[in-house]
Formats: structure tokens, C-alpha cells, sequence
């Protein structure tokens, strides 16, 4: 019997207010997205402590491309869009996955998706200058993009990831609210996945990945 | 030629520049590429921002005209041309990737390190 691939998801509650789902809907990502990003969007966040507040995604989307080829691999790199209050779709969240990844737990020697890079657009920004009343919560979505990726191409919907430092210990917290399992700090890194392990690499595995995806499966 | 500039001479980058940050930027995790980006150092490694010639896409958009993505894996054609539209135009885009796919059949480092 054929298995279903796994959608990305459509709904996402709202970040003001839990019980009401916002419609949202998952591109692939271009350099108009990017450039779009940074001049409605990422200029407004340089003042605001967030960990992405230097990341310039006109850069960084041919960068990653790039540097992704020289290592025989593939970036996917997906924008998220939502619904705003005149029932069109307008940017929110922008990711850089890398497909085919060392798999963060070496005990196993498999590969996985890597979270290379992900933003969700300021909530505040959203309200005041886009017309959108409910902006979504999007750690989970984020999230589960790379795992659904992960599932359909048989990785198991493993997926790894590296908290940037500039995010603190707030951003540790989170992935590990979302369902991810921190890599404890004497752990060893794959090859290739350098440097020294810093204490801030997260990680899904099988189980974890399916359960994270499943709570997320009313909203496909 | 790339339609990559240079941070401060806004001046046009030379396809061997840009290979050449992509591939002293390859000797670097992803992990470490994630905190110099994140410090807002990124322009010391890969010096150059795309050109913006074209006007930006409208804020907003209906949900008829969304291409959504798939969530398979895609194949080497699709991949290809989402690498190209990833590129500040799509010949730069043609020359970029072809450098860095010689790039990356040479083994041989023709740069030096900062």
C-alpha cells in the first residue's frame, strides 16, 4: 500500500491569540522574495534585539546556493506566506534548509535535514504597517517544513540545527519547547559539521520528528 | 558577467572574486557561517550584495496567484531553476553556478586566506 506523502502545512494559530488559525500557505523562495524581505521587512528588524536582525537574505539566498554546491549538496529554501486582514497573502517567515545533511547524532551515520536559517517576521511590524491583525506563530511551521521535507525524502524526518549565539539561551529554549532534543555538549559532531561542538546544536529524530508532525496534521 | 557588487566600490564583482569568496566560505561550517552572519560580519567573507535593477514584487499577493512549493524532493532540473531565480538575474545566475561548479572540481585553493 502506497503511503501518503505529508503536506506542509496550511493553518497556523495566531500569535495574539492561540485558538484562532491563520491561513498560510509555503513557497519556494526567490531572489524578489529576498529582496522584498529586506526592504519591507528586515530594515525594520536591524533595531530590534533579534538574533536575525543582521541577516540580509538577498545575500544569503545565492550565498547558501552557492556555498551548498561547492559541498555537493542542495539548499531548499522555502517562504512562508499568511493571510492578512484583506484576505491576501503577504510574506512572513523565510527558511534555509540544507537537504542531505550529517545527521547531528554520530552514533548512527545518517543523514538529515540541517535548519539553516530561519525568520519569522516581527508580529508588531506586521500589525502596524501590513494590515494584519492576527500574525502566526511560526517556530512550529518552520520547524515542521524541514521535517515533512525530511520524511518525504526518506531521511525519517530527522532534522539538525545550530542556535545561533546571538540568540541566547531564550532561543535554545524555544527549539527545545517546539519538541527538539539538545545535543549535550560533549557529544562529538560529524564530520564535516565543524567546529567543536558549542553546546547550541539541536536535533529531531525519527520519533520526535513524527510526533512534532503529527500535532500539526489538523492544520495540512 | 555577475550581477553581484561590490559592498563598497559599488562596482560590478568579477566572476573570480565571487568564486573565490564561495570557496574560502565553504572552508567554514554552517554552523560558523550562521554566527558570522548573525554578528553582521558576513561582508568580510562574501563582500558583495545582488543588484536590485528590477522593481520589488507587490506586498501582497491573492492565493490563486501563490505557487505553492512541494513538499517532495525535487529533481535536478527544478533544483537548477530555483538555484537560477535564486541569482540576481538568471545569466549571472548561469556564470555564477558554473564557476562554482568548477570550483568545485579543482582541488587546488587559488586563494589566500584573510
Amino acid at each position: 500500500m502506497a503511503i501518503e506523502a505529508r503536506r506542509f502545512v496550511r493553518r497556523a494559530p495566531s500569535k495574539a491569540d492561540k485558538t484562532l488559525l491563520v491561513d498560510i500557505r509555503i513557497t519556494d523562495m526567490r531572489a524578489g522574495d529576498a529582496a522584498w524581505w529586506d526592504a519591507k521587512l528586515g530594515i525594520k528588524h536591524i533595531p530590534l534585539q533579534r538574533a536575525d536582525r543582521y541577516w540580509v537574505w538577498s545575500v544569503l539566498l545565492p550565498m547558501c546556493h552557492l556555498v551548498q554546491l561547492t559541498k555537493r549538496r542542495y539548499c531548499r529554501a522555502l517562504v512562508i506566506w499568511a493571510r492578512n486582514d484583506q484576505g491576501r497573502f503577504l510574506r512572513v517567515g523565510m527558511s534555509m534548509l540544507i537537504e542531505t545533511y550529517p545527521y547531528l547524532d554520530v552514533t548512527r551515520s545518517l543523514d538529515s535535514y540541517f535548519v539553516w536559517f530561519i525568520s519569522a517576521a516581527d508580529p508588531a511590524t506586521l500589525r502596524a504597517d501590513f494590515g494584519m491583525t492576527h500574525p502566526p506563530a511560526l517556530g512550529r511551521a518552520l520547524l515542521d517544513n524541514a521535517i515533512v521535507l525530511s520524511q518525504n525524502a526518506a531521511l525519517g524526518g530527522r532534522i539538525g540545527l545550530h542556535a545561533t549565539a546571538a540568540g541566547g539561551k531564550a532561543l535554545l529554549n524555544l527549539y527545545s519547547a517546539c519538541g527538539l532534543s539538545h545535543l549535550p555538549t560533549r557529544a562529538k559532531l560529524p564530520a564535516g559539521v565543524r567546529p567543536k561542538n558549542d553546546g547550541r546544536f539541536l536535533f529531531a529524530d525519527e520519533s520526535q520528528a513524527e510526533a512534532m508532525a503529527a500535532m500539526l496534521d489538523p492544520s495540512r | 558577467m555577475s550581477k553581484f557588487m561590490k559592498l563598497e566600490a559599488s562596482s560590478p564583482a568579477t566572476l573570480g572574486a565571487v568564486v573565490e569568496a564561495v570557496t574560502r566560505l565553504s572552508t567554514y561550517s554552517e554552523a560558523q557561517i550562521l554566527e558570522f552572519v548573525s554578528a553582521g560580519k558576513i561582508q568580510e567573507l562574501f563582500p558583495f550584495r545582488p543588484t536590485h535593477a528590477d522593481a520589488l514584487p507587490p506586498d501582497t499577493v491573492e492565493e490563486g496567484d501563490l505557487v505553492e512549493a512541494s513538499a517532495m524532493p525535487l529533481n535536478r532540473e527544478q533544483r537548477a531553476a530555483l538555484i537560477q531565480s535564486s541569482m540576481p538575474t538568471a545569466s549571472a545566475a548561469g556564470s555564477v553556478a558554473a564557476g562554482a561548479s568548477r570550483v568545485r572540481r579543482s582541488s587546488k585553493k587559488t586563494y589566500s586566506k584573510r
